[in-house]
């Protein structure tokens, strides 16, 4: 028997929401939230933008006396006709959950011709991703997918949890946000570099979606060297590669190559498909140290923390997160400059191509002055 | 695959599940079965005459001291091989008994799998009153293949036992048959076995009240094992021997309050 690891006092995303953001991937129509009617609504809102239909039961005190299996019956039933779906996904909250809810007999009650996913997750676990993995354990069962890609995400699942535990959100009992380094001058250092010949690294290491926003920083470092005449210093690397991953994942991933492709700039090394963030740090690892060992600095975008120190220690390190939390640990694994692309996730949802980030923009304008 | 029996009892609060539970797993298990008993109730009382009243550590007091829970911390092996678990929960008036049975058993799914899939006969012994969701958690988490439920020819029993009927068919669990546990009412089997007959289920045995079960207990002991010649042992044995073999099972009526008025007059 062995205790359990350290109390996280700071709020952190939910297993709900965890396991909605799952549907999406999954392709789901409609997803059917069993609780309260304020339960997630921030990101339900999001996912709306991104073409899923999110309802809720709307559980109110009464439900929670009385349950609350007559209202999803409804609910399922409503949806359908509502928005003819494919395939929907009846997603639990804490609420729900605890009073003992039963969604599969809801689901078989209202006997939709459809395949459903049924997700008995709450906001309760300390790990997010578990919500992620109650999910495509459903979707599993439903035959939506097959064991090799559920054997695959659950593999890429248990090293993200292991990642944020090492290196990340929830490696410290309290980590306080942090905007990060003021761009304009993380900005004007970059181009310094640039223009002083030195060769770097251009990583993007981005977690499925939020591919479309750091993919504007390779782009305009580029654009930047281009101007500058000597974008042969720069190595970019990519983890966009199309054949991996759930289809909405690779769409991503081609969506992004094409408009790279469509600039003109080359991805010289593809380190792994858009889920993969948590283990292409190993590939970065092993392509530094045999072929780019040489190079001054490495600006990493997406989830930087994921790439091991070694191979990277001794170049001048530019990291750009949206994890406001992530800064700290950054800085203290020896990243130079960190950068923080608030509220970068909005903006990637609902969207088919690169689009404009902070910083990009702000190497852009330093460019034109100089 | 095995015709496996995984049973709970049902019925009023006190009216003898847990003793009766116990007594038939022993049973069960002297004739060779491999049985399970699992007790789904805070007051965890439903395996402690199986190991000589030594309480065992139950799944619920290893998740709150956040243990990792492992088969062999929460699954005893009690008298004549019978395995014992104890889900637990938090102190009375504390936290959600119903939620805490929820993920107690879905635990024991996760750590036992095997184990529960090699039983014959797994019996879930539940609490008498069935406040929230949770505590049929057993029955609708799809768990259990057969209910019993247990009384007595009192009038609340009865009234508690026809309440279950109704609950019992509005979750779409039929009903295997009636335990009367007798406590010395008048004319007690004639009244139960009517009840039984009018719901379209079947009076499975007559246990009568005797107090060598009281005693036994209050040594820590089954009747079993603590006196195999007793009339009530042999009892014990042919009920065990009737719920193994059991075939019948039917969606339960209920009757009206009137109709249960008449009925006990
Ligand atoms: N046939 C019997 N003769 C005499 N005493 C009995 C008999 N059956 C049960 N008892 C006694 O009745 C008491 C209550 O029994 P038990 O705890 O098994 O009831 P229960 O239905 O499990 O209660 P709860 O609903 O609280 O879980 C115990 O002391 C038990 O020994
Ligand atoms: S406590 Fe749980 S159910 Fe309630 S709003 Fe928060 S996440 Fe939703
Ligand atoms: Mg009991």
């Amino acid at each position: 028997m062995t205790r359990k690891e350290i109390v996280i006092i700071h709020p952190r995303p939910s297993s709900i929401v965890a396991a909605l953001y799952t549907l999406r991937d999954l392709n789901v129509d409609v997803a059917i939230m069993h609780g309260p009617p304020g339960c997630s609504f921030k990101h339900a809102r999001l996912l709306e933008e991104d073409g899923i239909h999110v309802v809720t039961t709307g559980l109110e005190e009464n439900s929670f006396v009385f349950g609350g299996h007559d209202r999803l019956v409804k609910l399922i039933k409503k949806s359908i006709e509502l928005f003819n779906p494919k395939v929907i996904g009846v997603v639990g909250t804490c609420a729900s959950m605890i009073i003992g809810e039963e969604m599969h007999e809801a689901v078989l009650e209202a006997n939709p011709d459809i395949p459903v996913i049924e997700v008995e997750v709450h906001a309760g676990y300390p790990d997010n991703t578990k919500g992620v993995l109650y999910a495509l354990k459903s979707a599993l069962d439903a035959k939506i997918i097959d064991h090799k890609e559920f054997e695959r995400q659950e593999y890429l699942l248990a090293k993200a949890t292991d990642i944020e535990k090492r290196f990340g959100a929830a490696s410290r009992e309290y980590l306080a946000p942090s905007r990060g380094d003021i761009k304009y001058k993380v900005a004007k250092r970059v181009i310094q570099l640039i223009k002083e010949g030195k060769k770097g690294l251009i990583i993007m290491n981005a977690k499925k979606e939020t591919g479309y926003m750091f993919a504007d920083i390779t782009l305009a470092v580029n654009e930047v060297a281009a101007t500058l005449g000597i974008q042969k210093n720069l190595i970019n690397m990519a983890n966009i590669d199309t054949m991996l991953g759930l289809p909405r994942v690779r769409q991503h991933a081609e969506y992004i190559m094409r408009d790279l492709k469509a600039h003109g700039i080359e991805v010289h090394e593809i380190i792994g498909g858009m889920d993969e963030y948590p283990i292409t740090g190993e590939k970065v690892s092993e392509l530094v140290k045999d072929k780019y060992d040489d190079y001054d600095f490495a600006v990493i975008t997406g989830v930087p923390h994921a790439i091991p120190m070694e191979n990277i220690k001794h170049m001048e390190l530019i990291s750009i997160t949206n994890g406001p939390r992530q800064v700290l640990p950054l800085k203290e694994m020896g990243h130079e400059h960190v950068l923080v692309e608030i509220d970068l996730h909005p903006k990637t949802l609902g969207v088919s191509k690169i689009v404009e980030s902070e910083f990009g923009a702000t190497l852009r304008e330093i460019a034109k002055e100089a | 695959m095995k015709n496996q029996k995984i049973i709970a009892i049902y019925g009023k609060g006190g009216i003898g599940k847990s003793s009766t539970a116990s007594n038939i797993a022993a049973a069960c298990a002297e004739a060779g079965n491999k049985v399970m008993i699992i007790g789904c109730d805070p007051k965890s009382d439903s395996s402690i005459t199986l190991l000589r009243g030594v309480r065992i550590p139950t799944i619920l007091d290893l998740l709150r001291e956040d243990m990792d829970v492992k088969e062999k911390n929460v699954v005893f092996e009690g008298y004549a091989g019978v395995k014992c678990v104890e889900t637990g929960g938090p102190e009375p008036g504390i936290g959600c008994a119903g939620r805490g049975i929820i993920v107690a058993i879905q635990k024991l799914k996760s750590i036992s799998g095997d184990l529960l899939k090699e039983q014959d006969l797994i019996i879930y012994d539940v609490p008498g009153d069935i406040v929230c969701g949770g505590f049929v958690a057993p029955v609708r988490k799809g768990f259990v293949n057969e209910a019993y439920i247990m009384t007595s020819g009192e009038y609340m029993p009865l009234y508690a036992a026809n309440n279950i009927c109704k609950g019992l068919s509005k979750i779409g669990m039929p009903l295997s048959g009636i335990i009367c546990n007798s406590r010395n009412a008048s004319r007690e089997e004639e009244i139960v076995a009517k009840f039984a007959e009018e719901i379209c289920s079947q009076l499975m045995t007559f246990i009568p009240k005797k107090s060598i079960v009281q005693d036994c207990e209050r040594e820590g002991y089954s009747v079993m094992e603590k006196a195999p010649n007793s009339d009530i042992a042999e009892i014990y044995r042919k009920l065990g021997k009737a719920i193994l073999e059991n075939e019948k099972k039917n969606t339960s009526n209920s009757l009206s309050d009137k109709r249960l008025r008449e009925l006990t007059k």
